[in-house]
């Protein structure tokens, strides 16, 4: 089903027009809203300006319309500060889970009571993983700075919100293999709870980032249709 | 005068109108037409993404608002907006005197 399929037909001309344009769009939920209210007040303000002195309606909306442009004039420029915000929404999320991470994992590593050789090796392998996730932190913070204050004297690069994307897959990744280990081991340690407690934190962090990183891959792809 | 030829000069022109004080979308909108006499061709729409950028990098801050019986974010300049609003000025001050100079030589040259 197409996105224009899914989208229910809205009486109002004005939320027909800001259904059609959220339809092509992809991003934050939160900033995504803003954008679309913003624009609504925008175009509902134009259409007041056409209609004073007692001009009918249609007219009015036709030429707010024109003025203000399609849809689909308007929906790459909106898409592009969509495509940032949610480079800015996956990096945070990357920045601030992996650090988590680490500490969780560091308090089951110096808790010990991992009996066997097992439980060790599975509690290295998970350390290995969130050595990936806290790396992966790097280059998001670097994004988070490029992509705000510094973005004056810098431009964005094209490829970034590839990047943010798929630095998010392989923290999600690294996270998801992470947790598994820690969770199918953790019954075979003495310090059960404080293991199965790493592991709820790396599977929670992982949903967070795998979320977040499908998001930008989506926002990534290079539009469907070249506008004319 | 044509959107293409408008699109370069956009946020010193958003920056521009804001000088002022804060306004609302539509009043940004409004301001614009009216400093350029109605002769600047802009999807007025492509502003509001324009505008959030614009607070990304620093350059804007926004509130809601009431005005009038609705509720609308209200963009200002901030001391960055100011000091990218300077330099916008200057650079266009160069530009036109640099293309004015070809386009219209002064007899000595």
């Amino acid at each position: 089903m197409t996105a224009a399929a899914r989208t229910p037909v809205a009486a109002d001309p004005l939320d027909a027009y800001v259904a059609e344009l959220a339809a092509e769009l992809h991003g934050p939920a939160r900033a995504k809203a803003r954008l679309l209210a913003e624009i609504r007040d925008g175009l509902a303000d134009t259409v007041a300006a056409h209609s004073e002195g007692g001009a009918p309606r249609r007219p009015a909306l036709d030429a707010a319309l024109r003025e203000f442009g399609t849809p689909g004039e308007l929906a790459p420029s909106c898409q592009r500060e969509l495509t940032v915000a949610q480079v800015r929404h996956t990096a945070g999320t990357v920045a601030l889970t992996a650090p988590l991470l680490l500490a969780g994992w560091l308090l089951s590593w110096h808790a010990g009571g991992a009996d066997g050789w097992l439980p060790r090796a599975a509690q290295l392998l998970a350390g290995c993983l969130t050595v990936v996730a806290v790396l992966a932190a790097l280059p998001a913070v670097a994004t988070l700075a490029a992509t705000g204050p510094l973005a004056r004297r810098l431009p964005t690069p094209d490829r970034l919100p590839a990047l943010a994307a798929w630095t998010g897959t392989v923290t999600a990744l690294a996270m998801g293999a992470a947790g598994l280990a820690l969770a199918v081991t953790a019954p075979l340690a003495t310090a059960w709870p404080l293991l199965a407690l790493a592991a709820a934190v790396t599977v929670a962090s992982h949903a967070l980032v795998a979320g977040s990183a499908r998001t930008c891959r989506r926002c990534a792809r290079p539009p469907a249709a070249v506008d004319a | 005068m044509k959107s293409d030829s408008v699109r370069g000069h956009l946020d010193g022109m958003l920056l521009a109108v804001l000088e002022a004080g804060p306004l609302h979308g539509y009043a940004i909108i409004a301001a614009v037409q009216r400093r350029s006499g109605g002769t600047v061709e802009l999807r007025t729409g492509t502003i509001y993404p324009a505008l959030n950028r614009l607070e990304r990098i620093g350059l804007l801050s926004s509130s809601w608002e009431s005005v009038g019986e609705r509720r609308r974010r209200c963009y200002q300049l901030t001391d960055a907006g100011q000091g990218a609003l300077a330099g916008e000025r200057r650079a266009w001050q160069e530009f036109t005197t640099a293309i004015g100079s070809v386009l219209n030589p002064s007899p000595a040259t």
